[in-house]
């Protein structure tokens, strides 16, 4: 029987949030639905698939891709393979995506963000969402890995419950270990409280421009949080990133400069009350996510703000 | 210490406007500038500082048309040893394919190396598949998100990968093994214009790809489309002056500035 492996994301105990638009494109692709989760304590929304199947396997064990190769060994070999293998587009899906592939020889498509039926095509995001490809898998199962976002409202309750399943686990490589967790260095800053933050982004050209947008910042009494190509180059400190491997932020107004609207980046701003971007390409993306947009250079912008908000 | 890094000529696309030229059939980057690949740029910085620490070589290979040969000139001044050009002419959409190729081309020329470095990412596709499909090819030990490498030893290092939301876990990884490396890992030293023409005096080997064995792709460009428009943003015209004006009025509007 044709059916679609959801490896569902775990992370400390949590059932990920986001898995939730790997089933919703589960149900689109139609066939019988296998969520892949270890065995433990985890909040599993069982109405959501066909079958929930439980693999004896610790949490790190489960993250790692190499174990989670041995892993789909058994799932394949216990239940045939799937058509389709979704991974959530995450630091441990998409690692273990690209392995698996790798390993098995599966097609991959990568940051899924769509799903036309009818062409049985998958909508892939090229240069930041400037344009997006329509592909095809040649072959199955076909990995995917699928954006955050895109598919949970299509995630529908079924009659009855899930049916269980169970397999058991490898034993675990040894090629690459888990050590421990690493917590973010607490700062005084908290750019999650701010309620007007102004955000910069790779747009303002050099490091010596900073020192403008913090005047700004203090002429307006926002919070300057940034993008990650500028908190990567050090002008502003990582405590003051916003995005997926930043801080996910919901300001009052949320002020853009010279940021171009990336997945990653939009992901971690996209509920504030107020987005205004302001950039010199109008085809950024940002402008699809904005409520009020100034296409312009941001330098301009902020030495006219800066003396408007003086006088 | 043995360490191939591959790094990757893309189109600097974040300030054009893109163009798809036909029914969907290509993107037209004809006048688009294009530049080293960013993710690229720190693993070679990465590469060439384990080498400082460790000894050995670094040997930075690129896939892709002569004009690629930029990037490796481009390593060399930042430190390697070696430039390599894989050359091919074809389109090679599909990261499957592209990490075949690279196992063919690193098994039959018996490349010797410890440690594979790729980039997360390419600024342009944004698979961030090749590191891992690399890995699973060749059964080698793999980690992406690499945003810290603590140790270097001779059977194995110590590394940190980036998660979510700041958080970071710290994995230990047999060598020999492919690392997929994540932006601001470190700070990649400058290149100057001298250093680059200086590089150019090493000599960089050129291999044709159709020489090494890869499968047909796994995966078929259908059609490119542009995005879906959302509801999009109000814009605000005007004189600069007039503009600012407006955008201060939606501040006081929203109750974050009187
Ligand atoms: C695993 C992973 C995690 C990531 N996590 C995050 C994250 O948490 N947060 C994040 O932000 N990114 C993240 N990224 C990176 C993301 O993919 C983008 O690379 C990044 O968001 C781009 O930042 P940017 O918009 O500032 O830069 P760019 O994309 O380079 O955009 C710069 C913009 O500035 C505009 N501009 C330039 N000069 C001017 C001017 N003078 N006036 C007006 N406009 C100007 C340009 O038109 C352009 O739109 C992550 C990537 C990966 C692979
Ligand atoms: C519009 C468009 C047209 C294209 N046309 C062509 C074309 O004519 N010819 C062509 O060859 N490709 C072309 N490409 C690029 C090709 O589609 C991608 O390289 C392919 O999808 C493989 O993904 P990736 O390796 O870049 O991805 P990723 O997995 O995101 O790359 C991760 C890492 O793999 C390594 N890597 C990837 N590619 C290379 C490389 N070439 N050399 C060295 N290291 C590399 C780098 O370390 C990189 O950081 C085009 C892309 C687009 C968007």
């Amino acid at each position: 029987m044709s059916y679609t492996l959801i490896v569902a994301e775990v992370r400390r105990g949590v059932f990920e949030e986001r898995n939730l638009d790997s089933l919703g494109l589960g149900a689109l692709l139609g066939a019988q639905s296998v969520l892949l989760v270890p065995d433990g304590a985890y909040q599993v929304p069982d109405k959501l698939v066909d079958v929930v199947l439980k693999v004896k396997a610790a949490e790190e064990a489960y993250l790692n891709p190499m174990n989670m190769g041995k892993i789909l060994e058994a799932v394949f070999a216990a239940r045939g393979k799937p058509d389709h293998v979704l991974f959530t587009q995450s630091s441990s899906g998409t690692e273990s995506a690209a392995y698996a592939a790798g390993l098995f020889g599966m097609p991959v498509i990568t940051d899924v963000s769509g799903y036309d039926r009818d062409a049985g095509v998958f909508l892939k995001s090229y240069y930041s969402d400037k344009v997006f490809g329509q592909f095809k898998a040649a072959g199955a199962p076909a990995v995917l890995t699928v954006r955050s976002g895109s598919f949970r409202e299509f995630a529908a309750e079924k009659a009855a419950a899930a049916a269980a399943e169970a397999i058991e686990g490898a034993a675990a490589v040894e090629a690459r270990t888990f050590v421990e967790y690493v917590e973010e260095e607490k700062t005084d800053i908290d750019i999650t409280k701010a309620e007007f933050l102004l955000s910069v982004g790779r747009g303002i050209g050099n490091q010596d421009e900073v020192a403008g947008y913090e005047e700004l910042a203090g002429a307006l009494k926002a919070v300057l949080s940034g993008s990650r190509p500028v908190i990567d180059k050090m002008w502003l400190p990582k405590a003051r990133q916003v995005g997926t491997s930043g801080k996910t932020v919901k300001p009052k107004v949320y002020l853009a400069m010279g940021i171009s609207g990336a997945f990653q980046h939009i992901a971690g701003m996209k509920d504030s009350d107020c987005i205004i971007a302001v950039n010199k390409d109008p085809g950024a993306p940002i402008f699809q996510y904005a409520h009020y947009g100034i296409i312009g250079d941001i330098h301009k912008v902020r030495d006219k703000l800066k003396e408007l908000a003086k006088g | 210490m043995n360490i191939l890094v591959f790094t990757k000529r893309v189109a600097a696309t974040q300030e054009e406007e893109l163009r798809i030229t036909g029914e969907g059939q290509a993107v037209d980057l004809s006048k688009v500038p294009f530049k080293v690949n960013d993710w690229d740029n720190y693993s070679v910085e990465e590469a060439v500082r384990i080498v400082d620490k460790a000894g050995g070589s670094v040997t930075a290979i690129s896939i892709g048309d002569a004009e690629s040969d930029e990037v490796l000139r481009r390593a060399i001044a930042m430190g390697a040893k070696d430039g390599f050009l894989v050359e091919t002419g074809e389109a090679l959409h599909d990261p499957f394919t592209r990490g075949e190729l690279i196992r063919g081309f690193i098994d039959k020329e018996k490349v010797p190396f410890d440690i594979i470095l790729t980039g997360v990412q390419s600024e342009d596709d944004q698979f961030g598949a090749v590191g891992g499909v690399l890995a699973g090819l060749m059964g080698l030990p793999y980690a992406s998100m690499v945003i810290g490498i603590d140790a270097v030893e001779t059977d194995h290092v110590v590394i940190r990968r980036e998660l979510e939301g700041g958080l970071q876990e710290k994995v230990k990884v047999a060598t020999p093994c492919v690392l997929s490396i994540q932006s601001g890992i470190n700070e990649p030293r400058y290149v100057s214009i001298m250093g680059i023409r200086k590089a150019s005096k090493v000599e960089r080997k050129v291999f044709k790809a159709d020489g090494y064995e890869k499968g047909s792709p796994k995966i078929e460009l259908v059609k490119w489309v542009y995005p879906e428009k959302k509801g999009g943003a109000t814009m605000l015209d005007g004189e600069l002056a007039d503009v600012c004006g407006q955008l201060l009025g939606i501040l006081k509007e929203k109750g974050v500035y009187q």
